[in-house]
């Protein structure tokens, strides 16, 4: 890809098929981590539930109101991070509200991004982003490349100087260029804002 | 002549009765301010960093770097001041940018 470059209200780039593919693929991982069970079931209450009863629907609504604790996963807790880093009460708390929410925004903006890249043809047409859809760009880069990241061990300063580091053999050199890539977009886009 | 006297009109005490019970709960409402802050992350770029700032705080281009810089050098920074509510507001958007963000105490 070239950098990205913004003529009037759109950011532009060219894709090739690869990059792409590669885009889309890392896209669908990110809306697989982050998208919980429950989340069709519980938009509408199911089956077994009488929708005319109050009842039923109100108890629906209170099992999904409990505490949230923080994801397992390294990669996931790195998106979406505890409020309160010493206080794991309130940082259920804290997630009880906003966890839901928070992994629904990420989804929305991975969303954005598959229907531009869907737009390119398979990297046949530029990849055109509208200004006003930057954000969900900006964002779901950064999510990628903290995925990326956490894949890769990026931890620190030094984990991430080791990372730059390994040589072409490596079988971890495909991801550090993918990681790579992925800083690039992100820089070249920021500037063309 | 069947006229109430003024004195002892009930809607009153019932009235008083419920200010007072809300009196307490608003004295042990936490006034105190609170703190956004950003850690240092080996992942993401000065400039998104940056950008994140000035465009979610509005912070002038030149405050919005200091305070990327303070994170980058630093560790950490505080980046934004106010009533607990309003923190983790703030805190919840900066997860959504991906950056890593917590809250605490002013005072802390």
């Amino acid at each position: 890809m070239q950098k990205f470059k913004r003529r009037g209200g759109v950011i532009s780039t060219d894709l090739s098929a690869d990059e792409v593919a590669m885009l889309e693929s890392l896209l669908h991982e990110l809306i697989e981590l982050v998208s919980t069970d429950d989340d069709q079931s519980s938009e509408r209450p199911d089956a077994d539930h009488d929708a005319d009863d109050p009842f039923a629907s109100w108890a629906a609504e209170l099992a999904d109101d409990q505490p949230v604790e923080p994801p397992d996963d390294p990669v996931l807790r790195r998106l979406l991070p505890d409020a309160y880093p010493n206080d794991p009460k309130a940082s259920a708390e804290f997630r009880r509200y906003t966890d839901r929410d928070l992994r629904r925004k990420k989804v929305a903006d991975a969303e954005v991004a598959l229907r531009h890249l869907a737009d390119t043809d398979g990297g046949r047409q530029d990849l055109r982003i509208p200004l006003t859809e930057s954000g969900s760009w900006l964002r779901v880069l950064t999510s990628l490349r903290l995925a990326v990241a956490g894949r890769l061990g990026i931890t620190d300063s030094a984990s991430a100087d080791a990372i730059n580091a390994i040589d072409d053999n490596d079988p971890r050199a495909f991801m550090v260029s993918v990681y790579d890539w992925l800083g690039f977009a992100q820089e070249t886009l920021v500037l063309a804002l | 002549m069947g006229v109430m006297p003024a004195t002892s009109d009930p809607v009153l005490s019932p009235a008083g009765g419920t200010a007072i019970e809300d009196r307490p709960i608003e004295e042990s409402y936490d006034q105190s301010p609170w703190v956004t802050i950003v850690w240092d992350d080996p992942v993401n770029l000065m400039s998104y960093v940056a950008h994140v700032f000035a465009s979610y705080f509005h912070y002038s281009k030149s405050k919005a770097h200091r305070l990327m810089m303070a994170v980058h050098t630093e560790g950490k920074a505080i980046v934004a001041t106010g009533s607990r509510e309003e923190m983790e507001r703030d805190v919840t958007a900066m997860h959504e940018f991906g950056l890593w963000a917590t809250l605490d105490k002013a005072d802390a």
